[in-house]
């Protein structure tokens, strides 16, 4: 469905002076640096997966994002959505996407939803009947009904959001770009977009690929994601092998009835609280069945609990950040 | 203080863009250029009822684009824009004035552009047009004070007519408006000389006149010093209104703000 | 053939819709189209009335009357008001350039300067339309001007070429931003320079002027040339009444040589927020 092949994208930027001589220097003489946002992406996406792009700020996941829709050029490589290249036919390939930024909205501030939607209609050369069954549906998933006579000036923030996810979804792409979908919203809108998402996707097998920096919108979306870093992919795949192989270990919550704890061999204690201890034991070097059998050799335990690392580990790790330990 | 640092911040703003002050100097050269063909065009040899001829107006034509630079404003955008965001409220919690602080910006804004372009639109249009003298070494102080006055009365105007954003939301026509009427009215492009005398008379009673003509009548020596006194007594009771009614204003708006919360 | 046809057929239906809308979004807020309709004919008006007084100090302008002035400041008016209809939008493209307005136009299956100048349609240019054609037609019965069909059809010509070498300057103007990153707003100039150079006879300018005004920023042909043709009036390039066409002619290679220059810049767009 998505192929990019050796993506590069380069950025000048020019360098401006300290204070008041600086930018009178810069007035006549400037120096201009080159960032490569972008350095050498190739990775292929297939219909109907949800692939999670994950990066801190300035990784250059959003300049990716804005390639692969056709909305920045790329210095070279190429971009191929459904076997068309972006960037040498817009026009045709992006009828098969739809898009949106969770910064910004693509609706026009003036008009009502509906009459947004009305010019979407006549741009992508909607039948009414499709247009009409489509609408259905998004009222069915999103409750997009109450707020289709409303001039978008006046939506909440998440009433907008579900607006611009509609919109996206109406003339029926067969692949989904999300930049930050859920930034800002409340937990109830959240859920429903979540839901929103996983619902065109199992009813309409629509590829969607996402940026975002909520953890839980990973977790409940994606079965893969792709890491970038400084415009290089550190990692690529399935997200459980990921974490499987990054962050080989586990925790293991005991409550005991005092704070006396033990501390065993093969398990790093790595926080204790009152009567609370957390483990973190790996995987290939010790069952949870023998720690909590060996534990409870030693003290009465009242309660326990297992956690699979985190995701958050994961990106920690992934973004070079040490600190987890 | 903390009106000088905004100025300072705005002037560095203003100097950040390197092609839009190339691209203005080059546009108003174009724009002055042209006046004064037109103008040469117009005189010949010939000479107007005041005594002025070809060579006095191509110096006011070069004293006038040099002086639209002193006139820019950005106030009442930023009025509008400060009402419209609602960001009003919030710069109120500052312990300085609203209007302080966008008078200072537009002084910052004003000292970038003496050198990015008043000065750079008088040497080219020495070298293209011709050296635009003042008419006599005494008439360089009433010329300060006039010109000081005249930017005075245009930023009264523009802040008073920025804070109509606090009634009426739509206001880019009014602001339209009031460009035009400024351009055309106040001698900037075409001296009132040409207007008919009853027309005259009615633009020498509104305050447009006082910011572009009365300076640049007394550079060129176009009227007879009696006149000009008499004129700069009637710009300086303009300023004192629209200095007076700004103030009230500004306190009414302020206040209306400060009860409705932006 | 049928695919331009069927191309051209859907520009123009998202074309009806849209300006369905923006006469929606005008009936919405009332207040504004009242501030433009006394606004944009003050500003002509008073602008025609100052150059009365100045043709009633020297006469005529350069060989011109008053009644031909009138005739060529109206059209100059006319056509101006026909490209704030359609291109004013380029005026702000630096704005568009800088906050990344362009994400949208280019996400979606249209020309993206199609959709540019389209999506936000400029209803109140029709406000500067009024002054333009009073002014004209006053020059019409002051200069005793022969209404045949040859005559009508040039002036239809001549304003629509003029209205594209305006656009054309002004897609220029706009994609210089593409280049400078910055929100260059030229348009008071813009409009300055136009107000200069369409409203007198150019002929009044030194021949190099001229020369410039012809052929390398060819505002000349915007109301010069094909008024001084329909007038009869004898200019330093002769040609006479197939002046409108060239008009038209000029027209279309500035729109697509903006559209080019707009295209390369295209390619350094870098959204917001980089």
């Amino acid at each position: 469905m998505i192929r990019v092949n050796d993506l590069h994208k380069e950025y000048h930027v020019v360098k401006k002076g300290q204070g008041l001589s600086g930018a009178v220097k810069g007035l006549f003489k400037s120096e201009k640096l080159t960032v490569n946002a972008v350095n050498g992406l190739n990775f292929h996406i297939n219909e109907g997966e949800i692939v999670g792009f994950i990066g801190p700020n300035g990784s250059g996941k959003s300049t990716t994002i804005k390639m692969m829709t056709g909305i920045l050029t790329p210095t070279s490589g190429e971009v191929l959505i459904n076997g068309q290249n972006i960037t040498k036919h817009r026009k045709e390939a992006v009828r098969d996407i739809g898009v949106v930024f969770g910064q910004r909205t693509q609706l026009n501030w003036d008009l009502r939803l509906e009459e947004s939607f009305e010019l979407l209609r006549h741009i992508y050369r909607i039948d009414k009947k499709q247009y009409s069954e489509t609408l259905e549906v998004m009222d069915e998933i999103l409750g997009i009904g109450e707020i289709l006579s409303k001039p978008v000036r006046q939506m909440s923030l998440g009433q907008r959001m579900k607006g611009d996810l509609a919109a996206s979804m109406l003339h029926s792409p067969k692949v989904l770009f999300l930049d930050e979908p859920t930034i800002g919203l409340d937990v109830g809108t959240k859920y429903s977009l979540r839901k929103f998402i996983k619902e065109i996707n199992r009813l309409r097998k629509t590829t969607v690929i996402l940026t975002t920096h909520d953890l839980g919108d990973i977790q409940q979306l994606c079965e893969r994601i792709i890491i970038i870093n400084s415009g290089v992919i550190m990692e690529d795949g399935n997200l459980s092998e990921i974490v499987e192989r990054i962050a080989p270990y586990r925790t293991l919550k005991v409550e005991f009835y005092d704070s006396d704890i033990p501390k065993h061999e093969r398990a790093e204690l790595i926080s204790e609280d009152n009567n609370v201890a957390c483990y973190k034991f790996f995987k290939s070097e010790l069952t949870a069945a023998e720690l909590i059998r060996d534990l409870s050799g030693e003290k009465a335990i009242k309660d326990i609990s297992i956690e699979e690392a985190g995701i958050d580990d994961i990106i920690r790790i992934a973004y070079g950040i040490k600190n987890v330990e | 203080m903390s009106y000088l640092y905004v100025m300072k911040t705005q002037l560095i703003r203003s100097f950040t863009y390197r092609f839009d002050v190339y691209g203005n100097i080059i546009m108003q050269t174009i724009i002055m250029v042209t006046t004064a063909f037109f103008w040469k065009a117009l005189f010949g040899s010939g000479s107007f009822g005041n005594g002025m001829t070809a060579d006095k107006m191509l110096t006011y034509t070069i004293i006038s684009s040099a002086m639209s630079v002193l006139f820019t404003t950005g106030v009442e955008r930023r009025i509008q824009r400060s009402v419209q965001q609602g960001s009003i409220s919030v710069e109120m919690i500052h312990p300085i004035n609203v209007f302080g602080v966008y008078f200072a910006e537009d002084m910052g804004t004003i000292a970038a552009l003496l050198f990015q372009n008043l000065l750079p639109i008088i040497i080219i249009g020495s070298l293209v047009i011709k050296v635009p003298m003042i008419v006599s070494v005494s008439a360089i102080p009433m010329f300060a004070a006039s010109l000081v006055l005249s930017m005075g009365i245009n930023w009264l105007l523009a802040a008073i007519f920025g804070m109509w954003a606090f009634t009426a939301v739509e206001m880019d026509a009014l602001i339209q408006v009031k460009k035009h009427l400024l351009r055309l009215l106040s001698g900037s492009i075409i001296p009132i000389w040409f207007f008919p005398d009853s027309l005259r008379a009615v633009l020498e009673a509104l305050p447009f006149v006082y910011i572009y003509q009365l300076p640049l009548d007394i550079y060129v020596g176009s009227a007879s010093t009696e006149d000009i006194l008499r004129r700069m007594v009637i710009q300086v009771i303009w300023f004192a209104v629209l200095g007076t009614a700004f103030f009230i204003l500004q306190r009414r708006v302020l206040g209306k703000v400060m009860v409705q919360g932006g | 053939m049928k695919k331009l046809l069927d191309t051209l057929g859907h520009y123009l239906d998202v074309t009806l819709c849209n300006i369905k809308l923006a006469l929606m979004v005008i009936i919405e807020y009332p207040a504004s189209i009242a501030g433009w309709l006394i606004s944009n004919p003050i500003q002509f008006i008073v602008g025609f009335a100052t150059i009365k007084f100045v043709v009633a100090q020297f006469g005529e302008i350069n060989g011109w009357n008053y009644g031909q002035l009138a005739f060529l400041y109206g059209l100059s008016v006319i056509s101006h008001a026909v490209s704030m209809m359609f291109f004013v939008q380029g005026w702000f493209m630096g704005y568009s350039v800088i906050e990344g307005d362009f994400d949208r136009y280019l996400t979606r299956p249209l020309g993206v300067l199609y959709q540019f100048f389209f999506t936000t349609f400029n209803i109140f240019g029709i406000t500067d339309l009024i002054p333009g054609i009073v002014v004209f037609i006053y020059g019409c019965i002051e200069t005793g001007f022969r209404f045949t069909l040859g005559n009508a059809v040039g002036i239809l010509v001549m304003i629509i070429g003029a209205a594209f070498i305006r656009g054309g300057i002004y897609i220029m103007l706009g994609s210089t931003s593409f280049w400078t990153k910055s929100a260059n707003d030229f348009g008071q100039y813009t409009q300055e320079i136009f107000d200069k150079s369409t409203m007198y006879p150019i002929s009044m300018y030194p021949e190099s002027l001229q020369f410039i005004l012809t052929y390398l920023i060819p505002i000349g042909w915007v109301s010069f040339y094909p008024v001084s043709g329909l007038m009869g009036i004898e200019t330093a390039v002769g040609i006479g009444s197939g002046n409108v066409w060239i008009t038209f002619a000029v027209g279309i290679i500035v729109m697509l040589a903006a559209g080019l220059m707009f295209r390369i810049g295209l390619r350094r767009y870098e959204s917001a927020g980089n």
